[in-house]
C-alpha cells in the first residue's frame, strides 16, 4: 500500500528532514511513526500527500509512484487518502453535517450520496445525535472524531493520521485510539505519527521509530521506546 | 445542481466577505469600461462621418462674379481633361443652386437662413476624383486661369477634423487601458483576500483532494461577477450619455450622421468580452502561487 525506497528529504534551507528511509506498509496495517520533535515525521505524512517532493528515492502511495504524479492527479491521489490532524482543522462556521459533507462536496459528489454517507460515518464515530451542532459546541474527543469522520467519509484506503491525540487528554486519546483501530479493522491502512507513548504501548502495532531523519527501529508489535 | 449551488454559495459569501475591496473592483471597470465604450462609439461616429463624406469628397473651384458661361466650359473642359477626373466628374453649382443646398443644410435654423442673401453665395465647379491624393493636379491645370476666386479641398479639412477627433479617441482609448489595468489590479486584490480569508477552508478542499479547478472557480466567478456588474452600469451610462448629449443633435445638426442605439448595442458585446477578459487574467493573476499544490 506504501513504499519508501530509499527516500531523502532536504529542504531548501539545507535542513534534512528524512536520510534514506526505506518503509514497506501493507494493505490493513496499522503503524506507528514515533520519535522527538523534529525526527522528521510530519516530513514523512507531507511526502506521502505529495504536499512535499522526496528529494531522492521513490514512494508509492496505493501503486502509484508520486515522483511520476502529475500537478493534476495529485487530487485523485489525496482522494485514496484521509488526514487527521492535532488541530482538527474543522471549519467554525459550519454545523458537523455541513464539515464532513464539504469533504464530498468539493469532490463532486452528488448530493443523495452525500446524504447517505454523512450520517452514515457520524453513526460510526459515535455522533449521530450532533449532526447540527458547530464545532464550538463539542468537546475536544468530539471534534477529532469529527475530523476522522471527514477523512473517512470518502472511504480512503489509507488514514494518515499526524499526532491526532497531541490536543487531548488521555482518557479522550484512548477513544480516539478505539475509533482508529476501528477504522483500521473495517480495511483502511492506518498511519499514526505521535509521540504519545502510553498510546504506543498500549496498542501494541508496528512501530517505526524515527530519529534525525532515520529509520533507527521497525519493530512488529513494538512499544514507543 | 448540488455542485451550482456549491459555486454559487461560494461566490457570493466571497463578495459579502470583502464588499469594500469588491466595490472598488467594480467602480474601477466601469469606468475603464465606460471610457472603453466611448472611444468605440466615437471610432463609429468618425467612421460614419467618413462613409457619408468619401462618397462626395470633392474638390470645389470657386468663381468668381460675374459668372461668364463660356470660361466655366472651357474650365470643364480642362479638368475633364485630366486623367484623374471622371469624364462626368465635374458639375456646374450655380448660385441658385448653392442657395437652394444652403438651404436645405440649415433648413432647422430659419434665423440663418433668413439672414443669408443667397446673392453672397459663390458659384462653384465641383470636381469629383478617382484619387482623392491627386488635389495638386487640379490646382497645377487650373493655375493662372481667369475667374476663379480659390479652389478648396474639403478633403483637406475633412482630414485636419478626423485627426482632432481620432487623437481625442486616442485619448480616451489610453485612458481607459489605464483603467482597466487598475481595475485588473483591484480585482486580483479582491480575489487574493479571498483566498486568505478562506485558506483554512483551501486547505481543507486540498487535503479531501478538491481539484484545483474546483477550489478556483469560486474566485474566477467572483472576478468574473464584478467585472460584469461594471459592465453593466458602464452599459446603462453610455445609453444615459447617448440620450443626453447625442440625441439633441439629431434635430440640431441634421448634417452629420449621429450613432444611434443600434450603434450602442454594438458595442455591448466589445464591454462584455473586455470585463470578462480583464476579471480572468486578474483573477488568475492573484490566484497564483497561492493555490500551486
Amino acid at each position: 500500500m506504501i513504499s519508501l525506497q530509499h527516500v531523502s528529504k532536504t529542504y531548501r534551507n539545507g535542513t534534512v528532514a528524512l536520510e534514506d528511509v526505506s518503509v514497506e506498509v501493507e494493505k490493513g496495517e496499522f503503524v506507528f511513526i514515533v520519535g522527538q520533535s523534529g525526527s522528521g515525521k510530519s516530513t514523512f505524512i507531507r511526502l506521502l500527500l505529495k504536499e512535499e517532493d522526496a528529494s531522492k528515492g521513490d514512494i508509492y502511495v496505493a501503486g502509484k509512484n508520486l515522483a511520476r504524479l502529475t500537478t493534476w492527479k495529485i487530487p485523485h491521489l489525496r482522494r485514496n487518502i484521509g488526514t487527521v490532524f492535532q488541530d482538527f482543522k474543522l471549519l467554525a462556521v459550519k454545523t458537523v453535517f455541513e464539515n464532513v459533507a464539504f469533504a464530498l462536496e468539493v469532490i463532486g459528489k452528488p448530493k443523495h450520496v452525500i446524504d447517505q454517507r454523512v450520517p452514515e460515518i457520524l453513526d460510526l464515530v459515535g455522533l449521530g445525535d450532533k449532526l447540527n451542532n458547530y464545532p464550538d459546541e463539542l468537546s475536544g474527543g468530539e471534534q477529532q472524531r469529527v475530523s476522522i469522520a471527514r477523512a473517512c467519509v470518502n472511504r480512503p484506503l489509507v488514514l494518515l493520521a499526524d499526532e491526532p491525540t497531541g490536543n487531548l487528554d488521555p482518557s479522550t486519546s484512548v477513544e480516539i485510539m478505539r475509533l482508529l483501530d476501528k477504522v483500521n479493522r473495517i480495511g483502511t491502512t492506518v498511519v499514526m505519527a505521535t509521540h504519545d507513548q502510553a498510546i504506543v504501548d498500549a496498542m501494541r502495532r508496528r512501530v517505526i521509530e524515527l530519529e534525525r531523519g532515520q529509520v533507527v527501529r521497525d519493530q512488529a508489535r513494538g512499544v514507543y521506546s | 445542481m448540488a455542485a451550482t449551488s456549491f459555486l454559487f454559495r461560494e461566490t457570493t459569501s466571497g463578495l459579502r466577505r470583502n464588499g469594500l475591496v469588491a466595490f472598488a473592483a467594480i467602480s474601477t471597470t466601469f469606468i475603464a469600461l465606460l471610457l472603453f465604450g466611448l472611444s468605440l462609439l466615437i471610432s463609429r461616429q468618425v467612421d460614419l462621418m467618413i462613409q457619408q463624406t468619401t462618397g462626395d469628397i470633392e474638390v470645389v473651384v470657386y468663381l468668381t462674379d460675374p459668372i461668364n458661361m463660356d470660361n466655366v466650359h472651357s474650365l470643364t473642359q480642362k479638368l475633364t481633361d485630366l486623367p484623374v477626373v471622371p469624364s462626368d466628374g465635374v458639375t456646374f453649382e450655380s448660385k441658385n443652386d448653392a442657395c437652394v443646398r444652403f438651404k436645405e443644410l440649415f433648413q432647422d435654423q430659419q434665423a440663418l437662413v433668413n439672414t443669408v442673401d443667397c446673392n453672397a453665395l459663390p458659384a462653384s465647379l465641383r470636381v469629383n476624383l478617382d484619387d482623392p491624393e491627386q488635389f495638386q493636379q487640379v490646382s497645377a491645370v487650373l493655375q493662372g486661369q481667369p475667374g476663379i476666386d480659390r479652389i478648396v479641398d474639403q478633403r483637406d479639412f475633412l482630414t485636419r477634423l478626423f485627426a482632432v477627433v481620432r487623437a481625442f479617441r486616442l485619448g480616451v482609448l489610453i485612458m481607459s487601458v489605464v483603467m482597466l489595468v487598475s481595475a485588473a489590479f483591484l480585482i486580483a486584490n479582491t480575489v487574493r483576500m479571498g483566498l486568505f480569508a478562506r485558506r483554512k477552508e483551501i486547505g481543507i478542499m486540498k487535503l479531501v483532494g478538491a481539484t484545483n479547478w474546483r477550489i478556483r472557480t469560486p474566485f474566477l466567478v467572483e472576478g468574473i461577477f464584478e467585472s460584469l456588474i461594471g459592465a453593466g452600469i458602464a452599459i446603462l451610462f453610455l445609453f444615459a450619455l447617448k440620450v443626453a448629449f447625442i440625441d439633441p443633435l439629431y434635430t440640431q445638426i441634421k448634417f452629420i450622421p449621429w450613432v444611434h442605439n443600434g450603434d450602442v448595442i454594438a458595442v455591448i458585446p466589445w464591454l462584455i468580452v473586455a470585463g470578462i477578459v480583464v476579471a480572468v487574467l486578474a483573477a488568475l493573476a492573484g490566484m497564483r502561487r497561492f493555490l500551486d499544490v
